[in-house]
């Protein structure tokens, strides 16, 4: 049993089923990310949690209690909401220390952790400001900073980086991961953007209309997506719709007539498959040295990679390339494209599946 | 050339406004100011000649100082009701749902689209001695009270007109407060009290400060309650300048005691707005 769980969670609105049996189960010091499509219930599942809205269904425990229907003021949960709500009377200092004043802890101890907790953040000089003399990133830190000073048994982050702009949300989020090692706290953040979910979480969950469907570490979730929907969702997919020629795992899957090898599938003669291959397990070769030639139609440099739209007779596919300093082909060269049969994932499209994707 | 005109241009853009001010404030008030100088006498009327007696009359006189003494106590007394009521009116009116929040927004603007003459004739019919009130009393095994023609009577009526000036300012500040800073509050282990006072309080305090000056302001120079309400005997500082112009027929006292009135209301104001605006900049900024 994990220290925070959700079981069959669920909450309705009107006729509108915002989440639907949730069952989770969180390990203590863990950093799960629930990832997902704006819109899918990612901030009704953390609110439920936090005591904010109320559960249709489900029980929610915490380290062997049920808080399902605790006040949230009582759960004593860190939550950073997307916003920040930092309150704008109060100091940076008086922010941070208005969960300590709640608790009743004595002035003296109470001004000694405010102080080390923005020295955790790095805002020590910054205590006498308000939030709206503050730039995005330090109100995040600040809010972050309020969230742990209680040392609650949960952090709770809802999109905690939206709000930044690009070069600052990448430093912050390995900021963000940095502060959570050194508190150890249990978290839980959500997220819509699946490049930060998987830079910084030990599991993530995506959820799909108020479901979840996978859960899983990072790096198993891109290599093994369970459904058409998050193979496109988290990272670039190249995907290409075939049919199966062969019996059984004999056979390999064919499209106009070009067959296209792969590992461990078996699906009966004439079914129809879809294709999945990721745009870094491509390789681009000389013309006629690979599974399959192209023509190059669009060339993207992307400072660390080099990205391509390759033209061949089973599709148009996206290949990425490391930059190596030199200039690779360019447009209207003809190349080959090869990938190890491993990296080709095949699934059978049956009428559910093609109804999901 | 072009520069002239883009000199010119800010003083052609106010000119309508300011003569329109001109005309319907300030020429008016000057001339208010003026008659108050003047010498009145009884038989003849308004003479041409100046005097600072109207003035030395009204302020050594306890019949005009007990006037201005209830007047503010009233405008104090009503402000502060209004104040009472209508903050947690607002914010259970921003926290309500559509369509909810519409047709309780219209009870509460409604009563400006009455007469406030009609309300105030609403009110005495209410209050009077037979009035409905006091039948309510009645028949509940209490005696009859005098209300109608007190200042009881005066402060309940204003308070009912003067709700809306006070409960505009404050919902529009609380529309402004994310509703995810009090849920902050209360996950950091504030009650729903202390997050109301710790943080919703301080954020809503210039939609209020707004608010008492509006209500205050026209309290203090109110003339249909007070004149229905209050009788011929309970005079308030407007009521006692429509007597001194329309029954004395003493133009130049009548104008020294708006004068006054004025003076002081504005004087009352100002500090009322400083004092609680410092304590809002050092704050909110
Ligand atoms: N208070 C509410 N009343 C009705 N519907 C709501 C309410 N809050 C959220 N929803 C609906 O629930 C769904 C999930 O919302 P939310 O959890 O905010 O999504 P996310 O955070 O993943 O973007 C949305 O379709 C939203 O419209
Ligand atoms: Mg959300």
């Amino acid at each position: 049993m994990g220290f925070l769980t959700l079981a069959s969670l669920s909450k309705v609105y009107g006729d509108h089923a915002a989440v639907r049996d949730v069952d989770l189960s969180v390990a203590k010091g863990e950093f799960v990310s629930l990832l997902g499509p704006s819109g899918c219930g990612k901030t009704t599942t953390l609110q439920m949690i936090a005591g904010l809205v109320e559960p249709t269904r489900g029980t929610i425990t915490l380290d062997g209690r049920d808080i399902t229907h605790e006040k949230p003021n009582t759960r004593g949960l860190g939550i950073v909401f997307q916003s920040y709500a930092l309150f704008p009377h109060m100091t940076v200092a008086q922010n941070v220390a208005f969960g300590l004043e709640m608790r009743k802890v004595a002035r003296a101890e109470r001004d000694k952790r405010v102080k080390t907790m923005l020295g955790l953040v790095h805002l020590a000089q910054l205590a006498d400001r308000y939030p709206r003399q503050l730039s995005g990133g330090q109100r995040q830190r600040v809010a972050i900073a309020r969230a742990l000073v209680i040392v609650p048994p949960v952090l709770l982050l809802d999109e905690p980086l939206s709000n930044l702009d690009a070069k600052l949300r990448e430093e912050m989020q390995f900021e963000l991961r940095r502060i959570q090692q050194s508190v150890g706290t249990t978290t839980i953040m959500v997220t819509h953007d699946q490049a930060e979910a998987l830079s910084i979480s030990d599991r993530v969950v995506v959820m799909e209309q108020g479901r979840m469907t996978q859960i899983d570490a990072p790096y198993r979730l891109y290599e093994h997506p369970a459904t058409a929907f998050i193979s496109s969702f988290v990272g670039k997919m190249n995907r290409l719709d075939g049919v199966w020629r062969g019996q059984g795992p004999s056979g390999t899957a064919q499209i106009n007539g070009v067959s296209l090898p792969c590992e461990q599938a078996s699906f009966p003669d004439g079914q129809t498959v879809a294709l999945s291959l990721r745009p870094e397990k491509i390789l681009l070769r000389a013309h006629g040295q690979g599974r399959v030639d192209g023509t190059i139609v669009n060339r993207f440099f992307l400072g660390s990679y080099w990205l391509f739209t390759v033209e061949t007779p089973v599709g148009a596919l996206s290949v990425s390339v490391p930059n190596h300093g030199e200039e690779p082909a360019g447009e209207g060269d003809a190349v080959a494209l090869d990938w190890t049969p491993a990296s080709l994932r095949v699934e059978a499209i049956t009428a559910t599946a093609g109804a999901a994707a | 050339m072009s520069r002239a005109r883009s000199a010119l241009t800010p003083w052609l853009l106010v000119s309508p406004g300011a003569l329109l001010f001109l005309a319907l404030v300030i020429v008016p008030l000057v001339l208010t100011v003026i008659l108050s100088f003047h010498v009145y006498d009884h038989g003849t009327g308004i003479k041409n000649e100046f005097t600072l007696a109207h003035y030395l009359a009204v302020v050594t006189d306890d019949y005009y100082l007990g006037i201005f003494w209830r007047t503010l106590r009233v405008a104090a007394l009503t402000t502060l009701l209004c104040a009472l009521i209508g903050v947690p009116e607002a914010y259970i009116l921003a926290r309500m749902r559509d369509p909810w929040r519409s047709v309780f927004l219209l009870v509460i603007i409604g009563p400006l689209l009455v007469s406030v003459v009609v309300r105030a004739f609403g009110w005495s019919m209410l209050l009077g001695s037979t009035g409905l009130v006091n039948q309510a009393l009645q028949a509940l095994g209490f005696g009859t009270v005098k209300l109608l023609y007190t200042e009881t009577a005066i402060v309940i009526a204003l308070v009912h007109v003067m709700l809306p000036f006070m409960v505009i300012p404050v919902w529009t500040s609380l529309q402004r407060l994310d509703p995810a800073v009090e849920a902050a509050a209360w996950t950091l282990g504030a009650s729903r009290f202390t997050a109301l006072r710790r943080v919703v309080m301080p954020q809503v305090s210039m939609g209020m400060l707004s608010g008492s000056l509006i209500v205050f302001g026209l309290s203090a120079s109110a003339f249909a309650i007070p004149g229905l309400l209050g009788g011929r005997r309970l005079k308030m500082a407007a009521t006692l300048v429509y007597d001194e112009f329309m029954h004395e027929l003493n133009w130049p006292l009548g104008a020294t005691i708006a004068i006054i009135v004025l003076v002081a209301n504005l004087v009352i104001m100002l500090a009322y707005n400083r004092m609680v605006e410092a304590r809002a900049r050092r704050t909110l900024g």
